[in-house]
C-alpha cells in the first residue's frame, strides 16, 4: 500500500477542521457521520480489503457497539464507548476461531448466520433491546454536536494514520500474500489464522466503536441498526472508495452521506444510484474512488516489491540434518510414495529426478507439510515435522519455492528470493529453472552455490539433468514412489534402472 | 483434402500419421497442446486443416474436428460413463446413440459397466473413457497428453495398440509422452521438445535406437 | 416446496458459475413483484402468470449472468461477491422505488378457498404450491438427468476445461444455467408472494435459506440442495408450532453456526485435504 501523500492527509484534516470552524450544526453533523461511516468502513477494510474475507458480519457488530453505548450510557456516561468496543470485539474474537477457518463461501455464510442472529436479538429481546422500539434518552449521556465531531474524528485521522503505517511494509506485503497465494505465505511462516483472527477482532472493534459514536447522534437505537442495510452500504462504501486505498473508507463515507443529502427529492433512489456504482466500480476501477483520484493526480501505481537475494549471504543457524525415513503416502488406493528414505545435510545439494508422476512434488508436499505423510518420519535434527502445519514448518528453518507462479507479477526469481530471506537453513526448489534460458541457468547455478557454501541445505526438483548434475553433491531418482537410485550425478545417470525408467518399458509396444 | 492436418511451430502432422512428441517434464509438450486447441495463445499462426484458426475459439476448434485426451483424463466425474460419451457428441439425437453403442464396443471395459458413474472407475478404465470421448466426433486429429502415466502394463499396451489401427482410418494422432520408447513403438515418427524447442526429429525407429535419447529424455 | 425451487435456482447458478450470487434472493421477490404488478393490471388468468414469470425472470437471470458474473470470472472471489451483493441492492432498491416498499400480495394462483378431500380441508393455493413446485423440481430433474442439454450443463459444472475442449460453448451453457435458476426463483416468488407477501426487502432472507440449504446438503450438490431446503422447511414449521418463527429462524441459524463449526466442509462435503 502507498503512504498517505500531504495531498490526502490535507484532506483529511481538513474536513473536520473546516467542519467546526465553518459549519452550522446541521453540516457539522453530516460530517461526524462521514466519520463514524468512516470508523467502520475502515475497520471493514481490515478483513475484507487486506484479507480479502467475504465477511458479512461488520453490520451487526456495528449494531451491537450501538446497542451497547446506548445501554451503558445512563451509567457510564462516555465510558460507555469503550464498553461497546468490547462488546463487539469480544464476540468477534469468540466467534472467530472456528469461523476463521472455513473456506470462503462458507465463511461468508457463517458471518450472514451471525448477523441474522444478532438482529433477531435485537428485534425480538424485547427486554434488553427494547424489542422494535428499541432504546432512547440516552443521548445526554454521550458526548453530542461539536465535541462528538471531534471525538469522532480524533479516532479517525488516528486510526487511517496508524492503518496506513503498518500496511505500508511488511505487514502490507503478508496481508498480499495471504489473499494471493496462500500457500506461498505458508510456506514463508506467515501464520494465516493469527492474521485472520487479529483483523476480525480488530475490524469487529471498530465497528463497534463507530456503532456506539452512530448511538451517540442518533439518540436512539432501533433493530434498524443491525440490518442487513447496513452491512450492504458499508460494503458499498468500501468498495466505492478504494478497498486498499488508505483513504478508501472515508472516500467512501463522504459519497454515502452526501449522496442522499443530494438526492433528496428522490428517497430510495440514491440507494439504487450507489448500488449501480458499485457494480461500475468493480467491472471497471476496481482500485476505488480514492485510487482514481490519485490517478488523476497523475500518481503511478504502487511499486510491487520485487523481492531479491542480497549480494552476502549471511550464515544460518539451525538444524544441521534433514532426515526422511521411510516416508509413505497414499492418495485414496494409490501409493503416491512408498518408503523414501535419504538425509540432507547443511552445505550440500540434492537432485531429486524422477520422471513424470514419480512422486517429486508429492515428496516436497509432504516435507513442507502441505499433504500429511501416511508414514515414515520426517525429522529435522530432533524435531519432527509430519505433524507441523506449513507455517510452523517454515518457521522451523524449511523454505520452499512453487513450480506454477501463485503471484500475479512475480518472477521465478521472486519465489526464490522470498524463500532465501527467510533464513531457512534447508530450501526444498520445486523446478527453480523452468523456462529459464541458458544465461538464467547459469545465474541460478551459481546463486546455487553461493547458497550451499553460505550452509544451506538444498533439495532441488528439476528436469534440466544438465544443470542438476553441475550443482548437485548427490542426486536421488524416483520411480514410481520409490527411491531406486542415490549417488554422485554422473553414476545415477549411468544407472541402467535409471534410464529404463525415463525410456519407460520398450517391450510393451508392437 | 491433400496438406498436412496440423502445422504449428515447425511441426505438421499428416492424415493417418501417428507422431510422437516427446521430451522431458517441462519440454512444453502439453503447451504446444494446449496452444493447438487454443487454451493458451501461440506467436504465429496454428492451421488446422488447412485453414489459420488462431482466431477461433477453442469449441470452435474443436467442432472442426480435434479431439483431445488430457494429462490425468479429466472424465467428466459425475456422469456416468456413457453420459460422458453422450455429452460429448455434437451429433443429432439418433446418430448419437449409434456412436456411444460403437463406442461401448470399441471399448469392452466401458461396455461392461456403462452406467457407472465415472468417479468409481479405475485409472485404466479413465484412461479409455477419455480416449473414447474424444472419438466421439470421428476427429480428424487426436491430440494425447501421457496417456500411459499411471497405468498398469497391460492397459498401456492395449491403448497404444489401438493408434495405429486408428491412424489407418485416416485420422492423425499426436501422441505426447515422457517415456520414449512407449510412444516410438506405436508411431511412425517423432518429434523431441526441449524448452519449448524442437530439437530433433526422425523416424520412430530412428529415434528409438538413439542412445543419447535417455539423457535427453531425463534432461527436458 | 417452494423454498426447494429457491435452493434448486441457486445450487444450478452455483454450479454454472462456479460462485454464489447474492441476488438470488432478490430474484425471487422480482418474480412476486412481475406477478404482483401483471395481476394488478388485470386480463391474465393467474396460471398463465407462470409463465410470463417464468420468461421474465429468466431474461434476467441472463442479463445477471452477463452484467455481474461473466464478466468477472477471472478476477479473485472478492469481485463477483461485491457484484452480485450490489446487483442484489439494486433490484431491491429499483423495487423500493418504482413499487413502494409496502408489502403486497400476489395473485393466488387457484384462487383462495381450500378442496373439501376425505374430510379434510386443503387449501387451494398451498396445494398449487405444491404441485407447481413439484413439477418444476420433476422437470428439472428431467432435464439434467435424461436430456443432452441437461448432461452438458452438468459436464459444465464438472470440468469447465474438459467441457470446451469436447465442444461445448460453455459461455452460453452458464448463462443458460442462470436463466434457469432464475425461471426458477421467479416462479418460487410467484408462489411464495400469495402468502408470505412481496416486500423488497425480502430478498436477503430467501437468499440466506437458500445459502444454507445448499451448505448443509453438500455444496454443488442438486439433491443434497433439494434435501437441505425440505429439511430446512420440516424443520421450521416444527419449531414455529411449538415456539414462534424468530425462534425457528434463531434455531436455524444457530444450528448452521454449529454445524460448520464441527465440520469446516458442510454436513456432506469432502474432509479438506490441504492444511494451508
Amino acid at each position: 500500500m502507498r503512504p498517505l501523500g500531504a495531498f490526502w492527509l490535507a484532506a483529511l484534516l481538513a474536513l473536520p477542521i473546516l467542519a467546526l470552524a465553518l459549519l452550522p450544526p446541521f453540516g457539522q453533523r453530516m460530517v461526524t457521520l462521514v466519520g463514524i461511516y468512516a470508523l467502520m468502513g475502515l475497520g471493514y477494510q481490515l478483513v475484507f480489503g487486506q484479507l480479502g474475507a467475504l465477511n458479512l458480519a461488520q453490520g451487526a457488530l456495528f449494531g451491537v457497539g450501538a446497542y451497547a453505548a446506548a445501554l451503558m450510557a445512563p451509567m457510564l456516561g462516555v465510558l460507555a464507548v469503550p464498553v461497546a468496543i468490547l462488546a463487539a470485539a469480544l464476540p468477534a474474537a469468540i466467534v472467530a476461531g472456528p469461523i476463521l477457518r472455513l473456506q470462503s463461501h462458507y465463511f461468508a455464510l457463517a458471518t450472514l448466520a451471525l448477523a441474522s442472529i444478532v438482529n433477531l436479538v435485537a428485534v425480538h429481546a424485547e427486554g434488553l433491546t427494547g424489542g422494535a422500539n428499541g432504546i432512547s434518552g440516552f443521548a445526554s449521556s454521550l458526548p453530542r454536536r461539536a465535541v462528538l465531531l471531534a471525538v469522532v474524528w480524533t479516532c479517525l485521522v488516528a486510526g487511517v494514520l496508524i492503518y496506513t503505517q503498518l500496511f505500508r511494509g511488511r505487514l502490507g506485503h503478508e496481508a498480499r500474500l495471504l489473499r494471493e497465494a496462500p500457500l506461498v505465505a505458508a510456506t514463508l511462516g506467515i501464520d494465516g489464522g493469527r492474521w485472520r483472527l487479529a483483523a476480525f477482532v480488530v475490524g469487529g472493534a471498530l465497528a463497534g466503536l463507530a456503532g456506539a459514536f452512530s448511538a451517540a447522534i442518533s439518540g436512539v437505537v432501533s433493530p434498524d441498526v443491525t440490518g442487513f442495510s447496513v452491512m450492504v452500504l458499508c460494503l458499498t462504501s468500501v468498495v466505492i472508495g478504494g478497498s486498499r486505498h488508505p483513504m478508501g473508507a472515508v472516500v467512501g463515507a463522504l459519497l454515502a452521506v452526501c449522496l442522499p443529502e443530494m438526492l433528496r427529492d428522490f428517497q430510495d433512489a440514491w440507494l439504487l444510484v450507489y448500488a449501480v456504482a458499485t457494480l461500475v466500480i468493480v467491472r471497471w476501477a476496481p482500485g476505488g474512488l480514492a485510487e482514481l483520484i490519485d490517478r488523476l493526480r497523475g500518481l503511478k501505481s504502487p511499486v510491487r516489491h520485487k523481492p531479491t537475494v542480497p549480494e552476502r549471504l549471511l550464515p544460518v543457524t539451525g538444524a544441521q540434518r534433514l532426515v526422511l525415513d521411510n516416508v509413505v503416502k497414499r492418495f485414496g488406493g494409490v501409493e503416491a510414495l512408498c518408503g523414501v528414505s535419504f538425509v540432507v545435510g547443511r552445505g550440500e545439494i540434492v537432485g531429486l529426478i524422477g520422471a513424470n508422476g514419480s512422486g517429486k512434488t508429492t515428496l516436497l508436499n509432504v516435507i513442507g507439510g502441505l499433504d500429511r505423510a501416511d508414514g515414515g518420519t520426517i525429522t529435522l535434527d530432533d524435531a519432527s515435522l509430519e505433524h507441523l502445519p506449513p507455517h510452523a514448518i517454515a518457521r522451523k528453518g524449511l523454505g520452499r519455492t512453487f513450480q506454477t507462479l501463485m503471484l500475479e507479477g512475480d518472477a521465478r526469481s521472486s519465489d526464490l528470493a522470498r524463500a532465501v530471506s527467510t533464513g531457512a537453513a534447508f530450501l526444498l526448489l520445486d523446478e527453480p529453472a523452468a523456462g529459464a534460458a541458458d544465461r538464467e541457468r547459469a545465474q541460478l547455478a551459481s546463486l546455487l552455490r553461493r547458497l550451499r557454501d553460505a550452509g544451506r541445505g538444498i533439495v532441488i526438483v528439476d528436469h534440466d539433468i544438465d544443470l542438476l548434475t553441475g550443482v548437485c553433491d548427490r542426486m536421488v531418482c524416483l520411480d514410481r514412489g520409490r527411491v531406486i537410485a542415490i549417488g554422485r550425478p554422473a553414476e545415477v545417470r549411468a544407472d541402467p534402472n535409471v534410464r529404463a525408467s525415463f525410456l519407460g518399458v520398450v517391450e510393451a509396444a508392437a | 483434402m491433400s496438406g498436412p492436418v496440423l502445422e504449428i511451430g515447425g511441426l505438421a502432422v499428416n492424415a493417418g500419421e501417428v507422431v510422437a512428441l516427446l521430451g522431458g517434464n517441462g519440454a512444453g509438450k502439453t503447451s504446444l497442446l494446449e496452444a493447438i486447441l487454443g487454451f493458451r495463445p501461440m506467436p504465429g499462426p496454428v492451421m488446422l486443416f488447412g485453414q489459420d484458426v488462431s482466431a477461433m475459439t477453442v469449441e470452435h476448434r474443436v467442432a472442426l474436428g480435434v479431439g483431445y485426451v488430457p494429462e490425468g483424463r479429466r472424465v467428466f466425474a459425475g456422469l456416468t460413463v456413457r453420459e460422458n460419451l453422450e455429452a460429448s457428441s455434437m451429433a443429432s439425437a439418433a446418430e448419437r446413440r449409434r456412436r456411444v453403442e460403437q463406442m461401448l464396443a470399441l471399448f469392452p471395459m466401458l461396455g461392461e459397466r456403462p452406467e457407472a458413474r465415472a468417479w468409481l472407475l479405475s485409472g485404466g478404465q479413465q484412461q479409455m473413457l477419455a480416449l473414447a470421448r474424444a472419438l466421439m466426433n470421428r476427429p480428424r486429429l487426436l491430440l494425447m497428453d501421457e496417456p500411459t502415466l499411471g497405468l498398469a502394463p497391460l492397459v498401456v499396451a492395449d491403448l497404444l495398440h489401438r493408434l495405429p489401427q486408428m491412424a489407418a482410418g485416416g485420422m492423425a494422432v499426436l501422441l505426447a509422452e515422457q517415456r520414449a520408447g512407449l510412444a516410438l513403438g506405436a508411431a511412425s515418427r517423432g518429434v523431441v521438445l526441449s524448452r519449448g524447442r524442437i530439437v530433433r526429429t526422425g523416424s520412430a525407429a530412428e529415434l528409438a535406437a538413439d542412445q543419447a535419447l535417455a539423457d535427453l529424455m531425463a534432461g527436458g | 416446496m417452494a423454498y426447494a425451487a429457491v435452493a434448486l435456482g441457486f445450487v444450478l447458478a452455483l454450479n454454472a458459475a462456479g460462485a454464489v450470487n447474492f441476488a438470488h434472493g432478490d430474484l425471487v421477490v422480482l418474480g412476486g413483484a412481475v406477478a404482483v404488478v401483471v395481476g394488478q393490471s388485470g386480463g391474465l388468468a393467474a396460471p398463465l402468470l407462470l409463465p410470463l414469470v417464468a420468461l421474465a425472470l429468466g431474461a434476467v437471470g441472463i442479463v445477471a449472468a452477463r452484467v455481474a458474473i461473466q464478466p468477472l470470472a477471472g478476477r479473485p472471489p472478492e469481485a463477483t461477491f461485491v457484484a452480485t451483493i450490489a446487483l442484489a441492492a439494486i433490484i431491491e432498491h429499483g423495487l423500493a422505488v418504482t413499487q413502494g416498499a409496502a408489502p403486497r400480495t400476489a395473485p393466488a394462483l387457484a384462487g383462495s378457498g381450500s378442496f373439501d378431500i376425505a374430510g379434510f380441508a386443503l387449501g387451494r393455493q398451498p396445494l398449487a404450491i405444491v404441485v407447481v413446485g413439484g413439477t418444476l423440481v420433476a422437470g428439472v430433474w428431467f432435464l439434467l438427468e435424461r436430456t443432452q442439454t441437461g448432461r452438458r450443463m452438468r459436464a459444465v459444472s464438472s470440468d469447465r476445461h474438459m467441457a470446451r475442449a469436447v465442444g461445448i460453448p460453455v459461455s452460453r451453457y452458464v448463462a443458460l444455467s442462470l436463466a434457469l435458476a432464475g425461471a426458477l426463483a421467479g416462479i418460487a416468488g410467484l408462489l411464495l408472494g400469495h402468502q408470505f407477501l412481496v416486500a423488497p426487502t425480502q430478498g436477503a432472507g430467501y437468499m440466506l435459506k437458500a445459502y444454507i440449504a445448499v451448505a448443509l446438503g453438500g455444496w454443488g450438490s442438486v439433491p443434497g440442495a433439494l434435501l437441505g431446503a425440505l429439511g430446512i422447511g420440516f424443520f421450521e414449521t416444527f419449531v414455529s408450532a411449538g415456539f414462534g418463527d424468530a425462534w425457528a429462524s434463531a434455531a436455524l441459524y444457530v444450528g448452521v453456526l454449529v454445524v460448520l463449526a464441527f465440520r469446516p466442509q458442510g454436513l456432506f462435503g469432502e474432509p479438506v485435504g490441504r492444511r494451508a
